[in-house]
Order: structure tokens, then C-alpha cells, then sequence
């Protein structure tokens, strides 16, 4: 099956359109603890998706459209500078990475992208409140990191393996 | 790599930084000198020793006010107008790998060093 740019442009509306509804029930969530950056990422799966599935301009434009839409729609301004240091720092090794996972470990490069989101996060937070302590912060936002990476990967990962998706949409 | 390699780095990472996290969260800070900070830069420094009875520090930021509670020995963000108020559920500052941190409002309450002077130059270079 061939695909083609309109239907690539289409998937990826559709795309985008799913993780912000995702990111929106996920904020509608009250936290599970008094720490900054602890939280599921579900909206990351329609990322992974979009970037084995479809291609990496697509997945970036899932990513950033949802970041920027996201955060105006569930009012969360505050957290959209830290969103957007994390989105970008996690997809430039996204893309880095990208070719040394195939779907069937799609899980480890989630994990790794999470820990980096939560890496950067975590550096905005320190510049702009110029605080060098949150560092202390770094270990928990680790593990919550590979936590939330691995199960958002797998998401992703069983999905793809699923639909064979890499083939169908691919070509191959 | 193979899954099973991940899967080794992955669990010992989350156990040593768990680890780490468990003591820098548990061990009690050895001081008990506190500094109340706003901007990146140091707004009030409290002794909680010295505290008797109980007193309220407010502090404006883009997103409403603070309000932190000292009494003797204890410190906490009484409440706020941030949007995600988990500088209050936060609670009482307890260590020193723990501190109170409300981004909105770009506040961070955490205990100094003994002396004090090292953190104040280090925060005055950002
Ligand atoms: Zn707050």
C-alpha cells in the first residue's frame, strides 16, 4: 500500500488530534505527588506512533503542535516553557536514535526520550528560577522517566507490532 | 543491543537513583538555618530554632501570593495562588534533598548550609 503525502498529512491531523485529547484528561488528573515533571506522558505514545508509522517531520509536528495547543487549551502556560525545553531536548535524540531501535524496542528508545524529557524539564526549571538545588530532584525524575518511557513505549510498540503498521503504511 | 541488556540498565538505574532519592528525602537536614528564595535570589534567611510562636511570610509572584508558615522548628507553604498548588501539598520542609519549589511563582524554600555563605555565592553567580 502506498501512501501518500495527503494521506500522511491526514493521519498525522488525526494523530494530533488523539494525543491532545490525551494530554488534556492526562492535565484534568490531579498529581500523584508534590513533584514537578512525575507523570505518564500518555500523549508520548502518539508520538512514538507517528514516528515509526508515519516519519520524523510528521512526529515533530505531532509533538510540537501538541505541546503549543496543549498547553493553551488546559491553561497550563506556566509549564509550557518547561514542556517545550523537555519535547525538544527528548525528540533531538529521538531522532538521533531512531534507526538503532526497530519497533520490536521501541520501549528502550521511549525510555531513554523520557529520561531526557524530564533531563530538560529539569534544566529549565533550575535556569529560570536559578535554583542549582532542584538538582536533587534529578534521581526521582530518572526512575519516573524510564517508568513512565517504558510503559508509553510499549503502548506504542504493541500497537505497531499489532497493526504491522511498519509494513503496511511503509511499504515495506 | 538485546532486550535483556535494557532491561539490566534500566532496573539498576531506578534502583541506584531510587536509593539516592530515599537518602537525600530521609536523611534530616543537620541545619536548621532556612533560606526562602525568589527569583534565584535569597529573600529572607530564617533560623527555625530561634522561631517561637508562629509567623507568616508573604510573597507575591506573576501567579498570586504565598503564604509560608514558620513556627519553631518547622517550615511550610500555608498556602497559594499557583495554579498547581504542590508547593502547599509539598508539606513541612523536612531535608535538605527535598526542597519546597513553586514554579508559577518561582519560589524555592530550602535549608542553607551551616554557613551559608558558599550556596549564597553560588546562587548570586546565576
Ligand atoms: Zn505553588
Amino acid at each position: 500500500m502506498k501512501q501518500t503525502k495527503t494521506k500522511k498529512l491526514i493521519l498525522t491531523a488525526i494523530l494530533t488530534a488523539a494525543a491532545l485529547v490525551a494530554f488534556t484528561i492526562e492535565a484534568a488528573i490531579p498529581p500523584l505527588t508534590p513533584i514537578y515533571g512525575i507523570k505518564l506522558g500518555i500523549a508520548n505514545v502518539f508520538t512514538l506512533f507517528t514516528l515509526y508509522a508515519v516519519g520524523k517531520p510528521y512526529a515533530a509536528a505531532v509533538l510540537f503542535l501538541r505541546i503549543t495547543l496543549g498547553s493553551i487549551f488546559t491553561g497550563q502556560l506556566v509549564s509550557f516553557i518547561y514542556s517545550l525545553t523537555g519535547g525538544v531536548l527528548s525528540f533531538l535524540l529521538m531522532l538521533l536514535l531512531r534507526r538503532f531501535f526497530p519497533v520490536k524496542q521501541l520501549w528502550v528508545l521511549s525510555a531513554l526520550c523520557a529520561v531526557m524529557h524530564n533531563a530538560g524539564q529539569l534544566a529549565a526549571a533550575m535556569l529560570m528560577t536559578s535554583t542549582v538545588q532542584l538538582i536533587y530532584y534529578l534521581p526521582v525524575l530518572i526512575v519516573s522517566g524510564i517508568i513512565a518511557g517504558v510503559f508509553t513505549g510499549l503502548c506504542a510498540q504493541l500497537v505497531l507490532l499489532r497493526m504491522n503498521t511498519e509494513k503496511l503504511i511503509l511499504g515495506g | 543491543m538485546k532486550n535483556r541488556i535494557w532491561i539490566i540498565i534500566f532496573s539498576v538505574t531506578v534502583l541506584v537513583c531510587t536509593a539516592v532519592w530515599i537518602g537525600l528525602s530521609f536523611f534530616p537536614s543537620p541545619s536548621k538555618i532556612v533560606g526562602i528564595y525568589q527569583n534565584g535570589s535569597l529573600v529572607e534567611k530564617v533560623d527555625l530554632t530561634a522561631q517561637t510562636g508562629e509567623r507568616s511570610i508573604e510573597l507575591n509572584g506573576d501567579y498570586g501570593k504565598n503564604i509560608i508558615s514558620v513556627t519553631h522548628g518547622r517550615i511550610e507553604m500555608k498556602s497559594a495562588d499557583c495554579p498547581d498548588k504542590l508547593c502547599v501539598k509539598h508539606g513541612e520542609l523536612k531535608s535538605a534533598g527535598s526542597p519546597i519549589v513553586c514554579l508559577p511563582n518561582r519560589i524555592v524554600i530550602k535549608f542553607e548550609n551551616q554557613s551559608g555563605s558558599a550556596d549564597a555565592e553560588a546562587g548570586a553567580l546565576l
